[in-house]
């Protein structure tokens, strides 16, 4: 199937349209008379995306708040379908994004773990054995068997990263999502990734341009939901650099009126 | 093989295969998807159960409680003297009409269970559905299953009761699971499509809350269809419901065995709801992570 034998992830001309109705009646108008008429506006989320990414390699995907990041790597996860174009992925993926967001507060983090892991694709009795191993990496100790609601924000997500790390996923799809948590935090994920590049292929998204230099050595720059540069990673990013720098000049010209 | 390969929003499939193939492999799918999610179908299926009673310190008796009080009533209500069963069906002991209406009621019950939820369900797991790769398809198969679990408890009160009250079980209770299968089915079918439109919009669950209190008297609940005059009787079996209640209540509280246009009917309206809400989910479930 595939063009060449060791691309993992393949994309073709991506495209990816929202339909945005005015309001509820034209939605209904849209389900009951949309072979004559169209009663909503295309959002065009991602235009003409195309890239391929092979077995033990690591793209970095930069761009800015809404230039539809997300919608790619939800995309190549399987969350959503693209509209046009052709996704090709061959591998176990774990999806780092949004980090603990599918935790159900009123369960023990124990349960969060079996249903966590069941949904990415394991066994039951495999989470069984990897379960003090997903304790010991979150560090929640004895708040194991409490329920999540009683967790910080930093447990839930290291909770949420200690499972994606033991799936033994091909591809990790990390979003900013690491963002968020302390530094310790973010150097025991890091330490992980890391390692894990070394086996495994990696997307990662990031606003740290430091960040992607060090992990990644392709880069991928979407910029209103277009590849605006694809290559070595210190080209993009120096390309991106500059086009950021020329927008907060604009802003200060703003300012200074 | 790829895990996920998608052209022009369309899942690729391997190779071309004749229509027959096709229907083939449609009428196989719900098996094959359930089967191969089976974890995911436990895991989940044990927080619902769990989830239901929680934060009550009796839990699981209520689940026991409520169809149990309901029944004493029946009884009490019912039994003050010799009673007429509906359609003049051998009348064997004051407490039949009560055992009557219960097997109605945990019919009935178990529908509305489902018919009030399903509009909700994908909702509820929006976080799962947006957030990971996750089969929505099963949700519904968990969610009644859930609700076999209750509808089970009632049944097994009813035969008890029916064993103390009258001291005897009929012979066709066994062929319950022949009754239950079907109508799980009929329910699972239900909800995928209820479900499925309910991710579109509200007026799903506003729609069942409107039309399930009725639909309560256009089912023989309380009352059988025997003595109706055939017309009547063939406009009362469009109601699904009224064919499973029947053939229940046949196998259950007379000891008779249902009749077999009456089986028909009702394993057809079970196949045909099944596929129909399989089909429409499918369809359907593209676009339901992008509304939902």
């Amino acid at each position: 199937m595939s063009s060449e034998p060791d691309v993992i992830i393949r994309a073709r001309h991506l495209s990816k349209a929202y339909r945005l109705y005015g309001n509820e009646q034209q939605w209904m108008k849209q389900v009951l008379f949309g072979s004559w008429h169209t009663y909503y506006r295309s959002f065009w989320a991602l235009k003409d995306i195309s890239f391929e990414v092979r077995r033990g390699q690591s793209l970095g995907i930069l761009g800015r708040n809404g230039c539809g990041k997300s919608t790619l790597l939800q995309i190549v996860c399987g969350m959503i379908r693209p509209t046009r174009g052709e996704i090709w992925v061959s591998g176990r993926i774990a999806p780092v994004l949004a980090l603990g967001g599918t935790f159900d507060s009123e369960s023990t983090g124990r349960q969060n773990v079996l249903i966590g892991g069941a949904v990415l694709g394991l066994k039951r009795p495999e989470i069984l054995a990897r379960l003090d191993s997903i304790a010991e990496f979150a560090g929640i100790g004895d708040f194991m068997n409490q329920p999540v609601k009683l967790y910080s924000t930093g447990m839930r997500m290291r909770l949420a990263f200690a499972i994606c790390a033991h799936i033994d996923p091909e591809i990790l799809v990390v979003d900013e999502a690491l963002a968020v948590g302390d530094a310790a935090f973010q150097r025991k994920c890091m330490d992980w990734i890391d390692a894990f590049r070394k086996r495994g292929t990696l997307l990662f998204v990031s606003h740290s341009t430091a960040e992607v230099l060090r992990l990644c050595k392709q880069a991928l720059w979407i910029d209103d939901g277009r590849v605006r540069a694809h290559g070595d990673t210190l080209d993009v990013i120096r390309a991106y650099s500059k086009a950021s720098r020329v927008e907060h000049d604009d802003m200060k010209r703003f300012s200074a009126v | 093989m790829p895990l996920l390969h998608i052209v022009d929003g369309k899942t690729v499939d391997a190779g071309k295969r004749t229509i027959l193939a096709r229907f083939a492999s449609f009428l196989c799918d719900p098996f094959v998807s359930a089967w191969r999610h089976r974890d995911l179908i436990d895991a989940i299926l044990r927080r619902e159960l769990a989830e239901r009673f929680k934060g009550s310190v009796a839990g699981w008796v209520w689940a026991i409680t409520a169809p149990l009080l309901s029944l004493i009533v029946y009884t009490v209500a019912f039994s003050g003297g010799p009673v007429q069963l509906p359609g003049g069906s051998a009348s064997g002991s004051n407490f039949d009409y009560a055992l009557f209406i219960f097997g109605g009621l945990i019919a009935f019950n178990f529908f509305t269970e489902m018919a009030y939820r399903a509009p909700s369900l994908l909702h509820e797991y929006a976080h799962f559905i947006k957030q990971t790769m996750f089969p929505a398809e099963m949700l519904p198969i968990i969610s009644t299953l859930r609700a076999t679990a209750y509808a089970t408890i009632g049944l097994i009160l009813m035969l008890l009761a029916q064993l103390v009250l009258t001291g005897t079980l009929h012979l066709t209770v066994l062929l319950l699971p022949l009754w239950y299968v079907p109508f799980v089915a009929f329910l699972i079918g239900l909800t995928w499509t209820l479900s499925a439109a309910g991710a579109f919009t509200r007026d799903t669950a506003y729609l069942m809350m409107t039309v399930a209190p009725l639909l309560m008297f256009a089912t023989p609940v309380f009352f059988s269809t025997d003595s109706f005059s055939p017309t009547l009787k063939l406009v009362f079996y469009l109601n699904l419901l009224t064919g499973f209640i029947e053939v229940l209540r046949d196998i259950v509280v007379f000891g008779r065995l249902p009749d077999p246009l009456v089986c028909l009917w009702v394993m057809f309206c079970s196949l045909a709801t099944f596929y129909f809400g399989f089909w429409f989910f499918g369809k359907q479930r593209d676009s339901i992570a992008d509304v939902i």
